[in-house]
């Protein structure tokens, strides 16, 4: 099996900020790879170093058996990207911006053309080709940039959070492309994400990063077996005090941990069918009212908070000048 | 193909803004329109009072010979006043811009050769009136008899008769050719390395830095854009500009000399064009182009001697002008147009302006960095 991407031991700075802390990993042909981690975790710059956009400030990293810095040049001819932010030119048409893409490449216009009709049949962009990208709506821009990014038939298709700001139907129209994708082109894809669902539904393996350091890596099912509680309790209660039913749940027999969510008791066991007339029965003792009861599955997001101990995280500021705002020489950080 | 098809997307771009290509091709008219309109090549109607305490033979004459300047040249348009005090006032509250006082007995002085004076009093607040004044009056009344005549506090102005050389150019048509430069500054302005400014200010440079386009396919290529732009507006805006200040360019220029005058445009825009990669290599606000622009038109057009004569700058300014590619365009622009000059009149520039082109746009493509 050969290996389409692999990092070892990546580092970035940002002055004084390490975005990346030592990541290494290795991607084999084929697989689809999830990167997932919470805002500022360092995966768009893990992915612009890979992609060539940044250089990293150590380790080393290979696409496609190409040197992310030596050879770059190589490199870019063998990824397709969609970046995190929408990057198409608002002024060109989508048939447009295909084929000046598709021309970068050094297609041929009869490929080019049977690429560039096929791919916007796929993504459903067929009737609005010839319309300024700026009339698109979001969803729109996305499908367009995942078409550019497989314009010219790429080995290994990047995309950085495909489905950011997108609604829920767009994103599953989204995850039903790259799966088609996948099959049509056998392509290598590396995505990364902070929707548990997301890496769940698309993703053979999934890594999960936190402060440039990749804590987990394995497929779906190996991380959810990694922890042992497989079952998620969630009771809602009255007229009781929340530490009061934290402090019975969590002492319950196979119950791992407890916390409150509002009035909704959340509790990690191994065996949920057995400790729910158990809990129940208690809280009431207690002379608390129970409303609801759900048991869920352990999903990757239980695994995440697993591992990072929390579900999300507030991106910290990034380094802007005081004087000149934005709009500065990237030298002096932006 | 790379470099062809990163061309047209900025041509494709830049076609889809009409109003940019109008407002291009508007400004620099404007300019000439008003540049040539309140520049006028001579002032004019620049009032004078005249205080007559003589009413002697010269007195009258010396008036005369005033009233011809009035209607023939319109340098001044004159006051008699009997009042020195309320002419005075008049030229210290502005209603006047200098004040001729002839002095009692002033033709019976002329005639004793004693040395007459006049009085001339300049509003000196306006330097350039002041001058023209001085200059007009001392130009008229030698001849109430040549030799006798002192104006006080002359600073002197020979009475030349103005010899000239070329064809008589009316000034808005000599502002041609920095009309033609502003063309080029300001298509070269909002081409070119201006895309990269928007590209990056949009995030949009991401995604070609994604593609196998190199460095010099994204500089050559913009650099390249901007150039087909640029030439195009320069040309419509020199063919306007002629029109409006009606030089038959179309008879004046031969087919060799034509060609000149597009290399000569070609050059400078690719000079102004590298420039711009070298100043907005790295800027990634808007804002920050539209501040230095307003800066850098100034900074190179007033001293290009589209408007006032390299020649009489101070020193410095002087030493500025000569690495100003706007004055080797101006220069060049300015002989093939007015004195029919070939290319022995115009190599120096050319070489200046390919030269500047040359290493601008390397140092540009070497500035330019390929990395977010
Ligand atoms: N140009 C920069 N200068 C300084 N710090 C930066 C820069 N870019 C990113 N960072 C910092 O690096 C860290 C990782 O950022 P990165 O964009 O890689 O996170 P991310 O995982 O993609 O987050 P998100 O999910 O919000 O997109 C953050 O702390 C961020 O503030
Ligand atoms: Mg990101």
């Amino acid at each position: 099996m050969t290996l389409a991407i692999e990092t070892t031991g990546l580092v970035k700075k940002y002055g004084g900020i390490t975005a990346l802390g030592g990541v290494s990993l290795s991607i084999p042909s084929g697989d689809c790879f999830g990167l997932l981690g919470p805002n500022g975790a360092g995966k768009t710059t893990l992915i612009r170093i890979l992609t060539t956009l940044l250089p990293p400030s150590g380790g080393s990293a290979a696409i496609g058996g190409f040197d992310v810095v030596r050879e770059s040049g190589s490199v870019r001819n063998v990824i397709g990207v969609v970046p995190q932010a929408m990057t198409s030119d608002l002024d060109l048409t989508g048939y447009e911006t295909l084929d000046i893409y598709a021309r970068f490449y050094g297609m041929p216009r009869k490929e080019r053309a049977e690429r560039i009709d096929e791919l916007l049949g796929l993504v459903g962009l067929k009737d609005r080709a010839r319309d300024l990208i700026a009339t698109y709506s979001g969803g729109m821009r996305r499908r367009l940039e995942i078409a550019r990014g497989l314009v010219h038939k790429p080995l290994i298709l990047i995309l950085d959070e495909p489905t950011i700001g997108l609604d829920p139907q767009s994103r599953h129209v989204v995850w039903e492309l790259l799966e088609k994708f996948r099959s049509l082109d056998s392509l290598t894809i590396l995505l990364t994400t902070h929707y548990m669902e997301e890496a769940e539904s698309l993703c053979d393996h999934v890594a999960i990063i936190d402060y440039g350091k990749i804590v987990a890596l394995d497929t779906v099912e190996g991380l959810k077996k990694q922890i042992p509680e497989k079952d998620v309790l969630e009771v809602t209660v009255a007229g009781i005090a929340a530490e009061r039913a934290v402090e019975f749940a969590g002492a319950l027999p196979t119950v791992t941990r407890c916390l409150a969510r509002g009035d909704v008791l959340v509790a990690s066991t191994g065996n949920g069918a057995e400790i729910i007339p158990v809990m129940v029965d208690g809280l009431k003792n207690l002379g608390a009212k129970v409303t609801r009861v759900v048991l869920k599955e352990q999903t990757l997001e239980d695994v995440f908070i697993h591992y990072t101990g929390r579900p999300i995280r507030e991106e910290e500021a990034k380094k802007v000048s005081f004087l000149l705002g934005a709009g500065i020489p990237t030298r002096f950080g932006r | 193909m790379r470099l062809l098809a990163f061309i047209e997307r900025d041509l494709r771009k830049f076609a889809r803004n009409p109003i940019v290509v109008g407002v291009s091709i508007l400004m620099p008219i404007i300019y000439l329109v008003i540049l040539g309109n309140s520049f006028q090549g001579e002032l004019k109607n620049l009032p004078l009072a005249v205080v007559d305490k003589d009413a002697g033979p010269y007195a009258r004459r010396a008036m005369e010979l005033l009233r011809a300047i009035e209607s023939g040249t319109r340098t001044v348009r004159l006051t008699v006043s009997p009042d020195e005090e309320a002419a005075m006032r008049g030229l210290r509250d502005g209603a006047y811009k200098a004040v001729l006082v002839i002095p009692p007995r002033w033709s019976a002085e002329i005639e004793r050769s004693t040395g007459p004076e006049l009085g001339l009093f300049l509003d000196n607040a306006e330097t350039i009136s002041a001058q023209t004044l001085e200059a007009a009056i001392a130009r008229a009344l030698p001849e109430v008899r040549t030799g006798f005549v002192r104006i006080r506090e002359n600073r002197a102005v020979p009475a030349l008769r103005r010899v000239e050389i070329y064809r008589k150019i009316d000034y808005d048509q000599t502002l041609i050719p920095g009309v033609v430069i502003m063309a080029i500054f300001l298509g070269a302005m909002m081409t070119g390395a201006f895309n990269l400014v928007m590209d990056r200010f949009l995030g949009v440079d991401e995604s070609y830095f994604l593609t196998p386009l190199t460095k010099k396919d994204m500089v050559v290529g913009l650099v390249a854009s901007g150039l087909i732009i640029t030439t195009t507006l320069a040309l419509v805006v020199l063919f306007l500009g002629a029109l409006i200040s009606g030089i038959p360019l179309w008879r004046m220029l031969d087919a060799r000399s034509a060609m000149l005058v597009l290399a000569v445009i070609m050059l400078s825009t690719l000079g102004i064009q590298g420039l711009m990669f070298l100043i907005m290599g790295r800027i990634g606000h808007p804002r920050i182009v539209g501040v230095l622009g307003g800066f850098l038109n100034v900074i190179f057009f007033f001293p290009s001697g589209a408007i006032y004569p390299v020649e009489s700058f101070p020193a410095w300014l002087k030493a500025f002008a000569a690495v100003n590619p706007e004055s080797y365009s101006v220069h060049a622009l300015r002989s093939l147009f007015f004195k029919g000059a070939g290319i022995a009149a115009v190599r120096g520039d050319i070489f200046f302006l390919a030269g500047f082109a040359a290493l601008t746009i390397l140092a540009g493509i070497f500035a330019f960095k390929r990395t977010l």
